[in-house]
Parts: C-alpha cells; structure tokens; sequence
C-alpha cells in the first residue's frame, strides 16, 4: 500500500465520522462565505464603470433635506460637468407592502443615458419612458422578484412624500451593481405635489477622472452661504457615508465572522482528535516497527488536511452554487439584492481557514503521539 | 429509570474531553444567537418604553414617521384648542407642535457621520415628556441659538457636551445641557425650541404635535373629533402606541440572527452526532450491560436522547452566560428604519430570549442525539458483551 492510499484509507476508515466531520466543517465555512459576501456588500459596495466619474450632491444638513431646483442652471454651467440628472428617493411601498426594500427615484429621463450609462434597455423601451410621464423604469431583479412585465401597472404608495404614484411600466433595465431601483418622472412627482421648486438630490456625471474634484470643490464653493449649502462629493464616498451609518451592526456581523471561525475550529480539532485517540495503539505499532515521529506527525496531518480540503469544496463549492441559483433577494425578503457574488479574496480567505484549521486540528493528537511511549500505547485497551 | 438517568448524567462528565468541544461549539451557536436577537429585543423595548399613556401623537394621515409628517400652524391651532386638552397653571392648552429635522454629524470616534434627530418643541414640550430628565447644565432659552442633547447621543458624536457648538443649515447652535433618556427613543435626539428650528431651516410648518389629554374617555373622544374632521386630514394616535410601531430596524436583525443560527446549528449538529456517536461506540459494552440487566431498548434510546439533550441544555447555559457576561446592557447604534437616524439602544438579553436560547439548544441536541441514541437501542446484546 502506498502511503497517500494508507492516509486516505486512514481518513475514511470509520465513514460515517468522515462525514460527519466534513460536513461540520462544509457548514461553517458555507456560513462564513455568506458572512462575507453579505459583508463586503455593505462595507464594500460594488463599483461599476461610471462610478469613478460620477458626482452625487446632497444637501449639506442632511441627506433627508431638500434641494431648490435653481441650483440646475447654475451647476449645468460649472466647467466639467457633463450631464446632470436631479434624484429624489421616494421611499414608498409597493402596493400594500409594508416595508418595500428596492429604492425608487424621481429623475430626468434624458438624462439617464448620460448619467447612469450602465443600465441598458432596449432602445425603443428607453423612447418610451421619456415620452410618457406617468411612466417608469424597473431594475430587473425587482420585475423578476414581482414577475412584472411591460405595460404592467406599477402602484407605489407614498411614506415620505404625502402622494402616491401610480405607474406604469415602460422599460425594463439590467446592468447597474444594483438592478433593484425603479426610476420615474421627477415632473410626475412635482405635478402632484402642486410643484414645491425642490428635489432630493443632483447626480452629476464628470467628463474625465481628473476635472472631478475641481468640479465638486466648485459646486461646494457655489452655494455656500446660500439658504441651501450642499455637500458634492464621489459616488463612492457616498456610498461610503451611507455604510458608516450602518455603525455597530455592521461591526457586529465583523465579529460574528470571528465567533463562525473559531467554533469551527474547535469542533474539528476535537473530531480529528477523537479519530486519533482511538488508534493510538495502531499509531503504538507503527512506531514500533520503526516509523518516526515526525512521519507519523505528516500522517496525521494529512488525514486532517484531506478532511478539511473536503469540506472545503463541499460547502464553499455548494453555497457558490447557491448564490448563483437561489434567489437570496427574495429569501430575505428584498432586503439583499439577487446577485451575491463570492469574490476570489473571499473564497481565498475561506481556503485560508480551511488550511488552518487541517493544521491546528492535527495539533493535540500529534503532541499525544509524540509523547507516547510504545508500551503504553500498545497497552491502552481502547 | 433514575439510575439510568445518573449514569448518562456521570457519562457526559466522565467523558469531558470530547463532551467539553460539543458543549463550548454550542454555547458559541447560542450565544451568537442571543446576542443578536437581543439586539432587536433592545430595539423593540426601546420603542416600547417610549411615551406617555396620557398623550396624543397627531402626524399627517399616511405619514410613517414623524419626520416625513406635515402639520399646519392652522390645524395645530384648531386641534390644540379642543375641549379636553389638558390645561396647564396658567390655563394655555398642553400641547407641543414639534419640529423635527434629520441633521448631519459627525461622530466622535471619527468614523465618519451619521444622521441624528434634531426635535424642535414648545416649552410645553419638556413638561409633556417627563421621561427626559435633565443630567447636566440647564434646558435651552429660545431665542438663543442653544440646544440639548441626550447623553448617549453625546458619548457617540463630536462637539455635544455642555459647551460644544455644532453648525447646521446655516445656524451655529451650542450644547447647553445633557438629559437622560431614561432608555427610550428620545435617548436619541437633540432638543430645541420648535420655532427656533423652523426659523433655521426655513421650515413653515410643525413636524408634528403632542397633546396630553384630560381622561380616557376625552381621548378617545378627541381622537374620533379629530379624525373625523374632513378639513384636518390627520392621524391622532396615543404617543406610546406611535413608538410600540417603530420597529422595522429590528426585522432584518432578527433574520440576520435566525439565519445564522440555523446554519451554525447545522455545523453544531455535525459535530455532536459525532460526539454521541463515538460515546455509543466506545460504551458498546455498557450498553450490552444494561440490556443484561433489563433496561429496554426503548430505555437505552431515551438515556442517550437525555443525554444529547444535558449536553446541549449545558452549552445553551453556558452560550447565555457568556452573551450576557459580555452583552447585557451595552449601548449599541444603528440607523433607523422609520426615523432615518442613527437609533440608540442597549442589547437586552431578557430571561425570555435565555429560554428561547436553552430551548434552541436542546432541540439541537435531541436531534443530534437521534440516530446515535437509535443505533446504541439497536446494538444486538451478546455481541455488544463481546466487543472490546
């Protein structure tokens, strides 16, 4: 018998402890991708091409105050600038639901094209939205959530804004890191609303990379001491500003990751130790007839390396499949968007764990071999 | 029976090495559990905690949250005027038309800003609220540019102690005292004069107004008056109903917290299958020696089933102690569903949630014990006597 034939043999000698074991092992790590992935979503949102270019303005007292609509003009003038959509989160439900998760925004349709170029719809889908007001455009993941189609009638109740929109649906887009929004008419907003001259905020698109902070330190100067003064900055520190509200949760599931990790070690270092324990004698003839310690050490390491690496591509292997078949959004009730994606950092990291733990799970029994005498250990009866 | 039930009671202690790694892998399931539910349970009992029985919340009909709500100087005037309003000494209606602006902060640890509450109110205000109580320095003086904080809002932003100044919408205001909470939701807002705010942020409306009520049987009265009125187009609800509602922060965190359970359970689960598994096989003798001795199979399933279910309800114990050693009572933070700013609370570990931990545990471990406890029944006896 050849000894990788010896160690694997070895590692599935008592199978339904194998399994067990590498299934403990598949969870956990199954658990900690999900973790990250869910974590790396809220700390590290996507980016996509535009995203470096793109500048978002909000008022500076909150992202929850409003902004006059003269600012237009005079930020449209700003050298630098290329196209300029204004963006007013609605915040409303869907039809009767009680807490809708996907964003909707009011906005200028023509502008989208120039602004947001990732999402993509067919051309006539996009003429259409701009030429009915009362029209709107759906992220695809949200018309796959509801089962929506064109034409479809699309009823949201307003929260914030003490109106409600009743909507139509004319275009179905796909391509954003996040296909959940909806995006209407700002002049539909306004017209029921009794046109208040304000909106939620502007999102500029820049012309290179090197004019944006000239541009947003140019927007900052342009309103400050006015009754409106705005806050320009990036798209990504936005998005940045956001996550850090999220304050405490977002550390604790940090946290949580670490708790994942050592009880998986803990309960595979004490399976592996288990297997061990009850061959010391076997382990006791080995020695005897000649074998040293440190290769009995490499057996043992071996057998747990080959355990982990096992449940490594179960559960990892297993929940990557996951993410790309089930529909996460709707399991969480919209609450995480459709596309969870296990980076290669992520599944490094995983893989990390795994090799870890096959090293410290293979600690305890080896120092028990190491310190057992031959006697002894042909000795033990169990 | 009971001395079947003492020996698997001595057997999990007699095997501690490999019992020690299924109780601590459990303990660490149920503590994360725990300590995340218990989130959600602070944000729930914060909201629960919020208000007087006595007090009538008014907000714009379809609004969620006092902020996004609307309230004309007319209707406040035309609400607060209503037979049976409580009076104060000087007989000028009990009610508050409040202002509330969602500001931009910086924290004080310099992780960046976060949004925090900033509620305008009358005079009547405070005395409507007597949750509030003042801790440090004085109330604000209207007029004057001054505000006051909660104390937990202060220990978690920048420039809110007594003396700091912190600019917003073109106002400079300064911190002028520290009130307490008492762990309701005003433990997360900043406090100033209602037409001060409305001044600095150019607001022409009230947010929203609080009256306190002479009798139940006048507020029920005033509450259908009031909604009955076609020109109001308001909504009239008792304060502490208003905040029993504010709890869609909590929804996502007891998903979050079931969800991991479950999965870690499942990993939990492997491991004492395990645990029990190579228990029945080591006591293959023991178990043949009680079968001689007359002990049915049903009562050899039953010892491991308790047994499973020992090891686990000691990993839930000790997975509740130690999230209430290391939890209970610590403030924690999020940004608000219905508010849109930053909430603060304490995790609450409640005798309620340690049942719901040990009670999870225990169901792990009958389960986990199933098949092993199944397959010690099954063990035909004399060969069992044989195996070494």
């Amino acid at each position: 018998m050849t000894i990788p034939g010896f160690v694997i043999k070895n590692a599935f000698r008592n199978k339904r402890r194998a399994a067990l074991c590498v299934l403990s092992v598949a969870a956990s790590l199954a658990l900690l991708v999900t973790l990250l992935v869910i974590l790396d979503f809220f700390i590290n949102p996507p980016e996509d091409t535009g995203s470096s270019l793109r500048i978002a303005v909000r008022n500076k007292v909150s992202l929850a105050a409003s902004l006059p609509v003269r600012q237009r003009t005079i930020i449209a003038k700003i050298p630098g600038v290329e196209a300029l959509t204004c963006l007013s989160y609605f915040g409303g439900n869907y039809k009767a639901e009680k807490s809708t998760y996907f964003a909707q925004f009011g906005m200028e349709p023509d502008q989208l094209e120039a602004v947001f170029g990732e999402a993509k719809m067919p051309r006539d889908q996009l003429e259409a939205w701009i030429a009915n007001r009362t029209s709107c455009i759906v992220g695809a993941d949200t018309a796959k959530r509801y089962n929506l189609k064109l034409g479809d009638k699309f009823p949201l109740v307003g929260v914030i804004y003490p109106v409600d929109l009743d909507l139509t649906i004319a275009g179905i887009y796909k391509g954003t890191t996040d296909d959940r929004n909806v995006f209407f008419h700002q002049k539909y907003l306004d017209e029921l609303l009794g046109d208040p001259g304000t909106v939620g905020m502007w999102w500029i698109k820049a012309s290179s990379a090197e004019v944006v902070p000239g541009v947003i330190d140019r927007i900052n100067a342009a309103f400050a001491n006015t009754s409106a003064e705005v806050l320009a900055e990036t798209e990504r520190a936005f998005q940045m500003d956001f996550i850090a509200m999220m304050a405490n949760v977002k550390s604790l599931i940090a946290y949580i990751c670490s708790v994942v990790v050592f009880a998986l070690a803990l309960v595979s270092a004490s399976t592996m130790s288990m297997a061990i324990r009850e061959r010391i004698r076997e382990l006791s003839v080995l020695k005897a007839l000649g074998f040293r310690r440190h290769e009995l050490f490499a057996f043992i390491l071996a057998e747990s390396f080959s355990l982990a690496a096992i449940g490594f591509i179960i559960g990892v292997g297993g929940i990557c499949a996951a993410f790309a078949s089930v529909d996460f959004s709707a399991l969480s009730g919209g609450f995480l968007p459709s596309s969870l994606l296990a980076t290669p950092r992520i599944i490094g990291i995983a893989a990390l764990v795994a090799v870890g733990l096959g090293i410290v799970s293979s600690l305890a029994p080896a120092f028990s071999i190491a310190r057992l005498s031959v006697v002894e250990g042909l000795k033990t009866l169990d | 029976m009971p001395s079947l039930f003492k020996y698997h009671f001595r057997s999990v202690f007699v095997r501690w090495r490999s019992s020690i790694a299924t109780i601590i892998g459990l303990a660490l399931v149920i503590a994360v559990f725990v300590m995340v539910q218990s989130l959600a349970v602070g944000i729930e009992k914060t909201s629960a905690n919020t208000g007087d029985p006595r007090n009538l919340l008014v907000t714009r009909q379809g609004a969620l949250a006092e902020a996004t709500s609307v309230i004309t100087r007319e209707q406040f005037n035309i609400i607060r005027y209503l037979p049976g309003v409580e009076l104060d000494a000087t007989g000028t209606p009990l009610a508050s038309g409040d202002t509330l602006i969602i500001i931009n902060l910086p924290r004080r640890d310099g992780t960046g800003n976060s949004n925090v509450m900033l509620r305008g109110i009358a005079p009547t205000g405070k005395e409507l609220r007597s949750q509030a109580t003042l801790v440090e320095g004085r109330w604000f003086a209207p007029g004057q540019r001054e505000a006051v904080a909660s104390r937990r809002l202060a220990n978690r932003f920048a420039n809110l102690h007594v003396g700091g100044k912190f600019k917003t919408g073109g106002v400079e205001l300064t911190v002028v005292g520290i009130f307490d909470g008492q762990r309701s939701a005003f433990d997360s807002e900043i406090w100033l004069d209602a037409d001060e705010a409305r001044g600095a942020f150019d607001r022409p409306d009230y947010s929203s107004m609080l009256l306190r009520i002479r009798s139940n049987e006048a507020l029920a009265e005033i509450r259908r008056t009031i909604e009955a009125d076609r020109r109001l187009k308001v909504k009239a609800v008792r304060e502490v109903d208003y905040y029993k509602e504010q709890t869609r922060t909590a929804g996502p965190i007891k998903w979050l917290g079931n969800g991991l359970a479950i999965v870690m359970s499942v990993g939990a689960l492997f491991a004492a299958m395990n645990t029990l598994y190579a228990s029945v096989g080591a006591r293959t003798r023991e178990i043949g020696t009680l079968r001689v001795l007359g002990f049915r199979r049903r009562s050899i399933l039953l010892g491991f089933l308790l047994e499973g279910a020992l090891l686990a309800a000691l990993g839930g114990t000790l997975g509740c102690a130690a999230a209430y050693v290391g939890w209970n009572g610590a403030s924690a933070g999020t940004l608000g569903q219905e508010t849109f700013t930053e909430i603060v609370f304490d995790f609450q570990i409640t005798p309620v949630l340690i049942a719901k931990g040990i009670a999870f545990a225990v169901i792990v471990g009958l389960i986990g014990s199933f098949l092993p406890a199944l397959r010690a029944a099954r063990l035909p006896v004399i060969a069992s006597l044989k195996a070494n």
